[in-house]
C-alpha cells in the first residue's frame, strides 16, 4: 500500500525580499514639504520661555542679533539668567533704587557689565544697543516701563517687542 | 536558409523605478528640517521702514510745529486721540465697548487722522500703567498699519520726485511716557 504524500504548502525557500517603499517616500514627501513651510529663516532664534505667553501681533518682522531679556509672571531674565523676581506683577522693593522706583539695580548692573566686557563690547547689537525684549501678555505696562527705562540708561535704547505670528 | 532570430522586445511601458537613493535623501533631509524648523512662529515689532517713509518722518521732524498724534490709554474712560495741528489740540475719545477697548472704533478713527494728515508717521503713545501689555500691543498693531489693502496714503518720494502711495499708518511708535516715573 502506498502512502499518500502530505500536502505541503508552496514557501518560497529563498530568505530575500523586495520592500514595497513607495507608501514611504509618499511620507517622507508630506513630511518634507511640511518641514519645509515651518523652516526658519530667521537670523536669531527665539526660545519661548517656559510658562509665558506672549501677545500676537501682525507684525512679520524677523528678528535680529539682540540681548534677549524675559520677563515673566515671575522673573527677569537676560537668557536663562536670573537677575530678579516678580511677584503679584510687581518688581521686589529691594531690586528697585530707591529713590528712582523705575530703575531695576540687577538689570542694569548685568547690561553694563555686557555693554563693558571685552569679549561682548565690540558685537554690532551691542554698539547699537539692541535688546529684544519677551514679556508676559498679562503683565501691566508699569513693569514693562521699569525694564525698558532701565535698559534706555544703560544704553540699550533700541527695543524690539517680541510677539507671536496672528492676529 | 535559417530563419533570423526576432528580439522580443517589451512593448508595455512599465517599469520599476528604484525609489531607494530618493528615500535615502529624505531620510537625511528631514532630521536637518527638523533642526531648524520653528514650530512657534515668533515676530518682532519693530521700526525700521522703508526708506521713503523714513525720508517723510525727517521731513515732519524738520519742521518748528509739526503735526502730532498721541494716544493715551486709559483703562476706564478708553483711548484719548490727541492731534496737534500748529500748537492746537483736538482730543477724540473711543470709549470701551462692553468694558474692553474698541480696536475698529480706534483704527477708524486713525485712519480718518492719517487721511487728513498724511505728513504725520509718528505715533506718541502714552499707556497707563495699568493697561496691559497685550492691549498695548494690539493698539500698536492697530496704529502701525491699514488693515483695508485699498487705503492708502501718499507720500512723496524724492528719488522719484512723484507722490507714492503706501499703507503705512504710525510705523513710528514712541512710549513718551518711558521715562516718566
Amino acid at each position: 500500500m502506498s502512502r499518500r504524500r502530505r500536502y505541503e504548502p508552496p514557501i518560497k525557500k529563498n530568505s530575500t525580499f523586495t520592500l514595497n517603499i513607495t507608501s514611504m517616500t509618499d511620507m517622507f514627501t508630506i513630511l518634507l514639504v511640511f518641514l519645509l513651510q515651518t523652516y526658519n529663516t530667521a537670523e536669531v532664534n527665539i526660545t519661548p520661555v517656559e510658562g509665558m505667553r506672549l501677545p500676537t501681533s501682525a507684525s512679520m518682522s524677523n528678528a535680529t542679533e539682540a540681548i534677549k531679556i524675559s520677563l515673566s509672571g515671575d522673573a527677569l531674565k537676560i537668557d536663562q539668567n536670573k537677575l530678579a523676581d516678580i511677584k503679584n506683577s510687581e518688581f521686589l522693593p529691594q531690586d528697585l533704587e530707591a529713590k528712582d522706583t523705575n530703575f531695576i539695580k540687577p538689570l542694569f548692573a548685568e547690561l553694563d557689565r555686557i555693554a563693558k566686557s571685552p569679549e561682548e563690547k565690540d558685537k554690532v547689537h551691542i554698539k547699537e544697543g539692541r535688546i529684544l525684549l519677551q514679556a508676559d501678555r498679562s503683565l501691566p505696562y508699569a513693569t514693562l516701563r521699569k525694564v525698558m527705562y532701565t535698559a534706555s540708561m544703560a544704553g540699550f535704547p533700541q527695543l524690539k517687542l517680541v510677539t507671536l505670528v496672528g492676529e | 536558409m535559417r530563419r533570423p532570430k526576432k528580439i522580443r522586445v517589451n512593448q508595455s511601458g512599465e517599469f520599476d523605478l528604484d525609489l531607494a537613493p530618493l528615500l535615502a535623501v529624505m531620510v537625511k533631509l528631514v532630521p536637518v528640517l527638523l533642526l531648524s524648523s520653528a514650530f512657534v512662529q515668533m515676530m518682532v515689532i519693530e521700526t525700521e521702514l522703508p526708506q521713503v517713509v523714513s525720508e517723510a518722518i525727517q521731513r515732519n521732524d524738520k519742521q518748528e510745529t509739526p503735526t502730532t498724534v498721541a494716544l493715551e490709554v486709559d483703562p476706564k474712560a478708553g483711548i484719548h486721540i490727541i492731534l496737534t495741528v500748529k500748537g492746537k489740540e483736538k482730543v477724540e475719545t473711543v470709549k470701551l465697548l462692553g468694558g474692553v477697548y474698541d480696536y475698529k472704533g480706534l483704527h477708524e478713527k486713525l485712519v480718518a487722522v492719517k487721511k487728513a494728515h498724511p505728513e504725520v508717521f509718528k505715533l506718541e503713545l502714552n499707556p497707563d500703567g495699568k493697561v496691559p501689555y497685550d492691549d498695548v500691543v494690539k493698539i500698536m498693531d492697530e496704529a502701525r498699519q491699514a488693515r483695508d489693502n485699498t487705503v492708502h496714503f501718499p507720500v512723496f518720494d524724492t528719488k522719484q520726485g512723484k507722490e507714492v502711495d503706501t499703507n503705512y499708518m504710525f510705523p513710528e511708535i514712541i512710549f513718551t511716557n518711558m521715562m516718566e516715573g
